[in-house]
């Protein structure tokens, strides 16, 4: 769909270019997801809150691609409700109350609502620290690295990449709600952050976007929106592109399936007394993309090489690329593209530490096969230039002026197992190996491009404890 | 392929060291309304001559982005170069520095390659651990549409190296030459200011014979 320029004015006036109306485009932009309907049925609730039912599978490019809900809001918030076991237990009841009432309105679906309550160490610590001392899981492969026991849940760390002044955030919680309706989001948001639990959660921070379609040679969101927004280097996204770096993300042997990131599922965690089974670690970040350097400083087959690996093949304008368990890179094979061409790609460095080496049968029964993707990317792009809002803009650089970035939330069983992903990326392998590059390197791809700004790891307990974990246990 | 980019920079410092910033404002707006561009003589002079030394046609800018003036020879014509093949490089590059909208840069390049129409091949650099490499790649890539003015159809290339590296660059074929234009994506400029400049410079050329 077309703005028309009335529309495309409203959206970039309402909000000074970008912050409070543009997001509003994303619905007239996607048009009606009359696709989520068909494929939505009201299932019963999963222990998990991070699985997400009825999504979509299309093939796109003859590779199978999930499909994303187009809305997405993050709202980080710390908690206001005193240290006193009676407040915290009140509250617990409280916003329990709350995320009940909107788990009766919505299927946890693309068509309904996709929400996950997750808390931050400084929760723990400040609120709950003895419970959290029995019952917060320990990461055994880390504990077994570091020779003492390790958290499945640490504090955000800076990856060599990483600006200096990236900001380690320090929230009670993050609430993650994504949808195809902008109303449920906008509903959910306001039930939790509304009013109605004034005195128990104070929002620091709310953060939105979008995920857009495209497949099946439709135009999509990122595009449209950067165009309509005015972000530079805008027009040079492909239009068919789901992400502004004009590739495909969701491909579904790219991303874990969906109770592998479990604490549970892969054995790396010891679960102690079983409170938080069923429950995963999630990372969130923000991300500055510099559309112009990728555009402009990388042709198509840079791209490509940077971005998976150098020499995947792909013809000419491809998006969305194979990343089958059989495609997998090593540490041999990026070693070698690095002494070969200087260079390693985003996916295959990535792939290293993100992908099975050896089968796995879970607790479950349920077999996954060697090489199958382990962490679960739940990211969207934004304008947000870096949040849609703060209650702290000069602590968080706050400009009104759209940017095209990304909140980069994912999943993975232990906040260590992201930090290898992490540090693959940068070229430091799983066995050890450095892969050495300057600071922003063209050889890192993406991270040449990239700019975190803000990064954070929240553990995401299971559905049954998601209010105020631990908090009926003082 | 750092090594680009330093290069780059370095031929913009040398050119903002012997042009100075106080700004020249002589350059014409744009083609008046929808008469045929004219180049003013100090512009015809320069181009004429490339012409002759040449023995091929060449396009002569009658609008550039202010202060930039299409004058060979001019303050801003920081390169004025013909290799023994007969192609040229003509640059013009203004750059003034101060934080926001009081710095800036404009760079513009003009190019032809008389009786070739392939697109010229240019030498990366790359230092793989430690190693000095050349591999060779295209100096204009990544085709994104096309661009018509008169009997110009261009061709823009988002990705470009040497001199135009971090330029959007509009290339077209006439009698059997290949002839380009292209200008840098810096501040103050965006992509998309840069192409509106290259859709107008492209309509403002003239064709000078020898």
């Amino acid at each position: 769909m077309r703005l028309t320029r009335r529309q495309a004015l409203a959206g970039a006036a309402t909000g000074a270019l970008g912050a409070a109306g543009v997001y509003e485009l994303v619905d007239r932009l996607a048009g009606s997801p009359t696709r989520r309907r068909a494929v939505s049925r009201v299932e019963p609730l999963p222990a998990e809150q991070h699985v997400l039912g009825g999504v979509a599978v299309v093939e796109d490019e003859g590779v199978e691609v999930l499909v994303p809900p187009l809305h997405h809001q993050i709202v980080t918030a710390r908690v206001t409700a005193g240290t006193s076991p009676k407040a915290l237990r009140a509250a617990r009841a409280e916003l329990e109350h709350v995320l009940a009432g909107l788990d009766r309105s919505f299927p946890a679906t693309p068509a309904g609502l996709g929400m996950v309550v997750a808390w931050g160490p400084p929760y723990f610590e400040r609120y709950v620290p003895k419970p959290a001392g029995r019952h917060l899981p320990v990461d055994r492969r880390a504990s077994g690295d570091e020779g003492r026991p390790v958290s499945a849940l640490l504090d955000a760390v800076r990856f060599p990449s990483d600006p200096r002044d990236v900001a380690l955030e320090e929230n009670d919680l993050a609430v993650h709600l994504r949808s195809d309706s902008s109303d449920h989001v906008a509903a959910a948001a306001k039930a939790i952050f509304g009013g109605a639990l004034d005195g128990i959660l104070k929002a620091t921070s709310i953060r939105k976007g979008f995920v857009g379609g495209g497949f099946g040679a439709r135009s999509s969101l990122p595009k449209q929106m950067a165009m309509a927004a005015g972000v530079p280097g805008a027009s040079l996204i492909p239009d068919t592109a789901q992400l502004f770096l004009g590739f495909t993300s969701t491909q579904k042997a790219a991303l874990g399936p969906p109770r592998i990131v479990n604490l549970e599922t892969l054995g790396l965690v010891d679960l102690r007394e079983g409170y938080f089974r069923h429950g995963t670690t999630m990372h969130v970040s923000h991300i500055f993309e510099d559309l112009e350097a990728w555009y402009l400083n990388f042709d198509f087959r840079e791209r490509v090489d940077t971005a998976f690996r150098p020499g995947q093949p792909a013809r000419p304008g491809s998006q969305t690329l194979r990343q089958a368990a059989k495609d997998v890179a090593t540490e041999a094979s990026v070693e070698t593209a690095y002494r070969r061409d200087g260079a390693i790609g985003h996916s295959a460095a990535i792939q290293t530490a993100s992908r099975l080496r050896a089968d796995h049968v879970a607790e479950d029964g349920t077999v996954y096969r060697k090489g199958t993707a382990i962490p679960q990317r739940v990211d969207f792009n934004t304008l947000d230039n870096p949040f849609f809002w703060s209650d702290d803009p000069k602590r968080d650089s706050l400009s009104p002026a759209p940017a095209a970035g990304l909140h980069f939330v994912v999943l993975h069983p232990t906040s260590d197992d992201f930090r290898r992903a992490r540090l693959a990326m940068d070229g430091v392998l799983p066995d050890g190996t450095r892969l050495r590059f300057p600071p922003r390197a063209r050889g890192q791809g993406f991270n040449s491009v990239l700019r975190a700004t803000h990064r954070q790891n929240f553990l995401v307990p299971p559905r049954r404890h998601r209010s105020f974990p631990l908090a009926e246990l003082l | 392929m750092a090594v680009k980019r330093v290069a780059a920079i370095g031929l913009l410092l040398a050119a903002v060291a012997a042009s100075g910033c106080s700004g020249d404002r002589a350059a014409q707006p744009a083609a008046k309304a929808a008469s045929a561009p004219v180049c003013k003589p100090a512009q015809l002079k320069g181009w004429r001559a490339l012409a002759r030394r040449i023995h091929a046609p060449v396009y002569c800018p009658a609008w550039m982005p202010d202060p930039l003036d299409g004058v060979i020879g001019s303050r801003w014509n920081n390169i004025n170069a013909v290799s023994p093949d007969r192609s040229y490089l003509e640059s013009w590059v203004w750059q003034e520095t101060g934080p926001g909208a009081a710095g800036g840069e404009l760079h513009v390049n003009l190019r032809a390659y008389p009786g070739v129409t392939k697109i010229p091949t240019c030498e990366d650099t790359q230092v793989v651990n430690g190693v000095v490499r050349h591999p060779k790649i295209p100096c204009f890539a990544d085709p994104n549409g096309r661009h018509r003015a008169g009997s110009i159809v261009a061709t823009e290339y988002t990705v470009n190296q040497g001199a135009d590296q971090w330029h959007v660059l509009y290339a077209w074929r006439k009698g059997g030459s290949l002839y380009t234009i292209s200008e840098h994506v810096a501040p103050p400029l965006d992509y998309a200011k840069v192409v509106r400049n290259l859709d107008r410079m492209l309509r403002s050329l003239v064709l000078v014979r020898p």
